[in-house]
């Protein structure tokens, strides 16, 4: 059945699929995972670096980019489709902020974001994009966003989600782990984010890039130096609890 | 007959069967010397060949029949491979008995005569503590028409009853068939297919139906219960079809199974093992990120 309304975007299946959209929701998949967290006081974003080739740059191969000051997102899907929804986010942002005076709040980018995506799942010959989005930052309350967008052009807030390659089973290691204890610390979201990454990621720490954003300061991203000192510890708690936990059982 | 847009008059195809008179004149003009010719090297080119990598000669009697088999493992797919090159390989000294080489038009290679050693489609291995233990990692697409060539060359025409068959390998989740949503599925899952006389437990649930078995996995598998051998796949569906280790790492309660319990021993060091796979394998395309 699927075959005969899978080709045209603005074609209802007789049970109600658009089934562009949801080939669309597989196409994130294809992309490494990325995770956001949104802690008391910091947001998170969290995703595993793919590797590039030996002659390429690595600079230019980016999953977390800034949308202005106060506001970044992660991506994961087709490459190519999240340029331009990131160049069309960025041009609002700074539109909004010569018009009304004011940055943009977190929920309003989202929206923009979600309804562009939402207008490609309405037109004919086009197709829809093929990204899923978690957008985090700090409105002017001081209070941390996170949000989720994917390609039906549908977006949610969240404690913590995550989107790509693997999500299921990194968003079941937050619903276990995500507790107010774990991220009333700054230093605990982060470790969060992390070891939701390591859940998945095919080789440790040197595959993970990480940005923060903490209350009124700009985004910052991590070297490959402080997430590798984060890994260690980790590790060493690990192996803590392993002990305790071997102590006890003799 | 009927004539066509450019006046010449051509039989039009008829379902109320061919005239007697103009039968022998059809047969006569369905089957050239050099029809016959094309088939016969296009049959050639799809040959499934089993041979011995280092020598090249091609092995005469078919693999299982001449040695004693009990248990038979075959991983097919990158997955499934890496698996058994991870858990059960790297538990025992495997010598490399043969290797089959084919043809079809979903090869990257062209060149069926000098194969690399990176080309080698399906390579055999028997355990040398255990001589009647043989694996099969086979990394290729087996085309309809050379699956029972490959059959027939591996496990020979009177296979014998006494082996176990245990066959490994993914499948995308999207073909999985579902009242659910796929986006609610737990992939990856593994789902188990046996023959009517496998009667050890297995360690997944059944396949339910309307779901299907496809290509090799299922030819081996039809194979065997006609030959009344005990066979059981393991079927992983997962959403990430190339080398990815939650995917392997999904196949890890098949290690409980009775076929590959007693083949595996330091289960830490074989995930650490096949992370270091995982790492060799890493560069992937820049449309997706």
């Amino acid at each position: 059945m699927a075959s005969r309304y899978d080709r045209a975007i603005t074609v209802f299946s007789p049970d109600g699929h658009l089934f562009q959209v949801e080939y669309a929701q597989e196409a994130v998949k294809k992309g490494s995972t990325a995770v956001g967290i949104r802690g008391t006081n910091i947001v998170v974003l969290g995703v595993e670096k793919k590797s590039v080739a030996k002659l390429q740059d690595e600079r230019t191969v980016r999953k977390i980019c800034a949308l202005d000051d106060h506001v970044c997102m992660a991506f994961a899907g087709l490459t190519a489709d999240a340029r331009v929804v990131i160049n069309r986010a960025r041009v609002e942002c700074q539109s909004h902020k010569l018009t009304v005076e004011d940055p943009v709040t977190v929920e309003y980018i989202t929206r923009f974001i979600a309804t562009l995506k939402q207008k490609y799942t309405q037109s004919n010959g086009r197709r829809p994009f093929g990204i899923s989005a978690l957008i985090v930052g700090f409105d002017d309350d001081g209070i941390p966003r996170l949000y989720q967008t994917d390609p039906s052009g549908t977006y949610h807030a969240w404690k913590a989600n995550a989107i790509g390659r693997s999500a299921k089973t990194v968003r079941e290691f937050l619903e276990k782990n995500y507790t107010e204890d774990a991220i009333s610390n700054d230093n605990e979201a982060i470790k969060l984010a992390i070891k939701a990454l390591l859940e998945v990621v095919q080789s440790g720490g040197k595959n993970i890039e990480l940005a923060i954003i903490r209350r009124d300061q700009p985004l910052k991203m991590f070297s490959a130096k402080e997430i590798e000192l984060q890994v260690t510890e980790i590790e060493k708690e690990k192996e803590e609890v392993e002990k305790k936990k071997s102590k006890k059982s003799t | 007959m009927a004539a066509t847009f450019f006046g010449e008059v051509v039989k039009a195809p008829c379902r109320a069967g061919t005239e007697e008179e103009e039968e022998e004149e059809e047969q006569d003009r369905r089957d050239t010397p050099e029809d016959r010719e094309v088939r016969r090297q296009l049959a050639r080119k799809r040959e499934v060949r089993l041979l011995q990598r280092q020598t090249k000669t091609s092995l005469e009697v078919a693999l299982l029949e001449k040695q004693s088999c009990s248990k038979f493992i075959i991983a097919v797919g990158s997955n499934a491979s890496a698996f058994l090159s991870s858990f059960v390989m790297t538990s025992g000294v495997w010598k490399e008995v043969g290797c089959a080489k084919l043809w079809n038009e979903w090869c990257r290679t062209t060149d069926t005569v000098h194969l690399s050693p990176t080309d080698a489609f399906c390579v055999f291995y028997q355990l040398k503590s255990d001589p009647s233990v043989f694996l099969c990692q086979c990394s290729c697409y087996i085309a309809e028409d050379q699956q029972f060539q490959w059959l027939e060359k591996v496990f020979g025409s009177r296979p014998r009853r006494n082996m176990q068959v245990t066959v490994l390998t993914c499948r995308h989740v999207t073909e999985y068939k579902t009242s659910e949503s796929t986006c609610s599925l737990p992939s990856p899952f593994l789902r188990a297919l046996k023959t009517q006389k496998f009667k050890d437990p297995v360690c997944c649930p059944l396949l339910e139906q309307p779901n299907i078995v496809h290509d090799l996995p299922a030819a081996v598998l039809s194979y065997c219960q006609v030959w009344k051998i005990p066979a059981v796949l393991y079927l992983c569906y997962t959403d990430v079809m190339k080398l990815d280790l939650v995917t392997v790492e999904a196949f890890k309660p098949v290690l409980s199974s009775s076929s590959l319990e007693c083949l595996v021993k330091n289960v830490p060091e074989s995930t650490e093992i096949l992370k270091k796979l995982m790492t060799t394998n890493e560069i992937q395309s820049n449309i997706y990120t």
